[in-house]
């Protein structure tokens, strides 16, 4: 690549990688309230690296049920498009998961193209590489958890999110050039020089309206070509699929996941799904506090959820007491049940808790539920 | 009023009296009998300590600070290592071998002899504790927040007004002359009608995981440590980090609570009521053993119209401390001498003569020493505390249910929310019963 076109492609990044980075919102909302789910392709490179990530983002997306993506591999044996916007514009959602130099000029300005006519971009892995630095000016930090904190609150990709929390095993991209009054940094980082940081606030997620479409950027989620944790990070994977539908319309419809991190730790998503109710009921039986509390917090999340809902909170009790009733569920299990009951039980729950006084080891819990609800 | 006396000094002044001595009126601070702030051994307030951790041993100080106003004669703490520090320190300011110990509170109070305690518990053993102590007529600095629940609180109101004793809350910062100037000026309308008021309380910070379970370390009483609390396996978990389980404590909106809502009531008048309504969310950590909420943000509507909102200071644009805002303008005020306003020339107003003037206090321990002495109330009496720790409790109870809560700050009770209402009080484990008053 000739200095010239390494300039060329700087800009480019300084477009795709900064500003997309940036990028993303619009309206544009007739297509979405058409039609539910959007249609989405992941543009992605040749190598191990990209594979796993595409496949990760691929499932990601499609883990909201709002999505149907398709993977497109873009490198030296892959097709070079003929007419890239015409081949974008298919889709509600482009997701570039990718930063080779084989990333075409024409390709590159047919995806600002493609936003300013109202699609919806998603850049992500740009810098997945600490041992490669596409800009003199940017440089990548060791591995290591760090805290995200979210800088603007009322966007819909951040708003309701906790406004600290950890992420795992991750680098963080440092010196990135924010080009435009109107790209939002949504969440940075502080780049904690002890693992090579830049000690500066950099720039984690960030979005830009540009034209009638929307851009959204994610700095985190980097492939390590081992475990890949940071990519099962619920706080990567969470704000990717919000980022994701907010770029493809300019809204985001999904709840906040009782498992989003916190300042209190990383959470991960071993195989990027959230818990669901059926995987709660079955699991809080054979609670083991040492390994994991979350079948538990999450059963207080959806009773939280059901608040003033009498038919659902009824339905939540009535599973809290079948496993209460059985005999090989665990007892650290039943106390924190029974402890969940005294509060939010109803007269249904009773019989099953008093018939529980005679188990030693509940008494005391029971005791105190019925302190409660009598 | 009349003046308030303990049994111990209240003999001493009988006798003095009864045998023609010169009796020095106790209002005179002895620093103006150019005494060098030195009083006569025999007319030290006569003190015991439960609770010699970090916070109690730190109030110990500042009572020993206090240049001999104070004696502590006995202390007690569940933790051996604990209450052999402080019987150290006691000792070394007495110069003797003397200082008593306990290892349960009921011994402290049944054999010592005492005109005050200063106590800094967990908040789970608050109610129970204080309730105890006033009941046994001591006059008691307490820690805040004063309880765990909503009824502990009650409870402990009502026990300090039929005792008539002297309490002081353990909320120092209405010792401290920057935030008395704020709640000053915000009380006499140098800022308009408060309409809105931000409190920023800490960030909840990382946690632990779920540690595996331990030997408990032979110089703790870990059964009387948890005390009414369930009965968990110890888990490497008590002094300080109790903080972070919800079993002992609400986190750090209920452990700053009484503190920066406390500063945010005495300036808008609100320190006798308590909101009407409340609503808001917490963010609760998915694993671990600790599992107060991180980040919290809820709103309180009161009968007069002010608003509250109370949130984790990351939420809020003054981040920690109190922002009063009235319809001419905004104070803010914080640790750190923090006194900000709007408008500069707010903090220059001079308060006049006949406007509202704050109690003063310079110094939070000699202030309870004073009062106790005195017979007079303290800076910060138990109610305020209480209505203080209510904002707090009250949004922990919205936050848990995810409702609305309807209070009513006159009968203070929770109206038509049956599950809420549950949650106004903690059951005690046997054999631990709350206190009748």
């Amino acid at each position: 690549m000739d200095s010239t076109n390494s300039l060329t492609y700087r800009e480019m990044k300084k477009q795709l990688t900064i500003y997309l980075i940036a990028a993303v919102f619009t309206a544009v909302l007739s297509s979405c309230a058409k039609a539910p789910r959007y249609e989405a392709l992941i543009v992605t490179g040749q190598s191990e690296s990209h594979r796993v990530s595409s496949e990760s983002v691929k499932q990601i997306i499609g883990e909201t049920g709002l999505f149907r993506s398709e993977i497109l591999f873009f490198g030296s044996d892959t097709r070079e498009m003929a007419d890239p916007v015409s081949e974008f514009s298919k889709y509600d959602l482009v997701i570039l998961d990718y930063e080779g130099s084989e990333l075409s000029e024409s390709a590159g300005t047919a995806l600002i193209e493609y936003v300013n006519n109202g699609g919806g971009l998603v850049l992500y892995n740009s810098k997945s590489d600490p041992g490669v630095v596409a800009s003199d000016s940017v440089t990548v930090s060791e591995r290591h958890d760090f805290e995200i904190r979210t800088n603007i609150a009322d966007h819909p990709v951040t708003n309701g999110l906790p406004v600290r929390w950890l992420h795992a095993a991750d680098v963080i991209i440092q010196g990135l050039e924010i080009a435009g009054e109107d790209v939002r940094v949504l969440a940075a980082a502080w780049s904690d020089t002890s693992f090579a940081g830049s000690g500066e606030r950099e720039p984690v997620l960030v979005a830009r309206e540009l034209g009638k479409g929307r851009m959204f950027a994610t700095m985190i989620g980097s492939p390590d070509g081992n475990e890949n944790t940071a990519l099962h990070c619920a706080g990567f994977i969470v704000t990717l699929q919000r980022g994701a539908e907010w770029a493809a319309s300019g809204a985001v419809t999904q709840e906040v996941p009782f498992d989003f991190p916190t300042a209190a730790g990383p959470v991960l998503r071993p195989d990027f799904t959230e818990i669901t109710y059926d995987e709660v009921f079955e699991n809080l039986g054979n609670y083991d506090i040492s390994k994991s509390t979350k079948y538990f917090t999450c059963l207080q999340s959806m009773v939280r959820k059901a608040a003033g809902d009498e038919e659902k909170l009824l339905k939540l009790e009535k599973d809290i007491v079948k496993v209460l009733e059985n005999d090989e569920a665990e007892v650290e299990s039943k106390k924190l049940l029974i402890r969940e009951l005294s509060w939010m039980g109803s007269e249904y729950c009773l019989p099953s808790i008093e018939a529980l006084s005679s188990v030693q080891e509940l008494a005391v819990d029971v005791d105190f539920a019925l302190a409660r609800l009598r | 009023m009349a003046q308030k006396t303990t049994r111990r000094i209240f003999v001493r002044r009988s006798a003095a009296a009864a045998a023609g001595a010169f009796l020095i009126p106790n209002i005179i601070p002895a620093s103006a009998l150019g005494m060098d702030g030195k009083l006569p051994p025999g007319d030290r307030v006569v003190m015991g300590a439960i609770g010699t951790g970090s916070q109690g041993m730190s109030n110990m100080r500042d009572f020993l600070d206090l240049k001999k106003a104070v004696q502590f004669v006995a202390v007690c703490d569940v933790d051996s290592k604990h209450l052999a520090g402080a019987k150290q320190t006691v000792d070394a300011a007495n110069k003797n071998n003397d200082c008593r110990t306990y290892g349960d509170f009921r011994d402290l109070l049944e054999k010592e002899k005492l005109d005050a305690v200063s106590i800094a518990l967990p908040d789970h053993w608050h109610g129970i504790i204080y309730t105890e102590a006033i009941n046994n007529k001591l006059n008691v600095y307490g820690e805040k927040p004063i309880c765990r629940t909503i009824n502990d609180g009650q409870t402990i109101v009502a026990a300090v007004k039929k005792n008539n004793i002297i309490w002081q809350t353990g909320s120092w910062q209405r010792s401290q002359p920057h935030f008395r100037r704020g709640a000053e000026l915000v009380i006499n309308g140098r800022i308009g009608k408060v309409k809105y008021i931000e409190v920023g309380l800490p960030d909840g910070g990382r946690g632990i995981g779920t540690p595996p379970v331990q030997e408990v370390p032979p110089e703790l009483n870990w059964e009387m440590w948890l005390g009414p609390a369930p009965k968990v396996p110890y888990r490497g978990v008590s002094h300080w980090d109790w903080r972070w389980i919800l079993d002992y404590s609400g986190g750090q909106l209920t452990d700053w609570a009484g503190h920066h809502i406390d500063i945010a009531n005495w300036g808008a008048g609100l320190e006798y009521t308590g909101p009407a309504e409340i609503s808001g969310t917490g963010v609760y950590p998915a694993e671990g053993l600790y599992n107060v909420p991180v980040e919290y943000d809820f709103l309180c509507k009161y009968a007069n119209g002010i608003e509250m909102r109370v949130a984790n200071a990351s939420m809020l644009k003054h981040g920690m401390g109190t922002t009063w805002h009235g319809d001419l303008g905004w104070i803010h005020t914080d640790r750190g001498n923090v006194l900000t306003a709007s408008d500069p020339k707010i903090l220059d107003e001079v308060i006049g003569e006949n406007e509202i003037h704050l109690y003063r206090s310079d110094n939070h321990w000699q202030n309870f020493v004073d009062s106790v002495r005195n017979g007079t109330p303290a800076i910060a009496p138990i109610e305020p505390a209480y209505r203080a720790i209510s904002v707090g409790l009250l949004g922990e109870i919205a936050m848990t249910t995810g409702q609305t809560i309807l209070w009513d700050p006159v009968t203070e009770t929770i109206t038509g929310n049956e599950r809420a209402t549950r949650l106004l009080s903690r059951p005690y484990r046997k054999p631990w019963t709350l206190p009748t008053v």
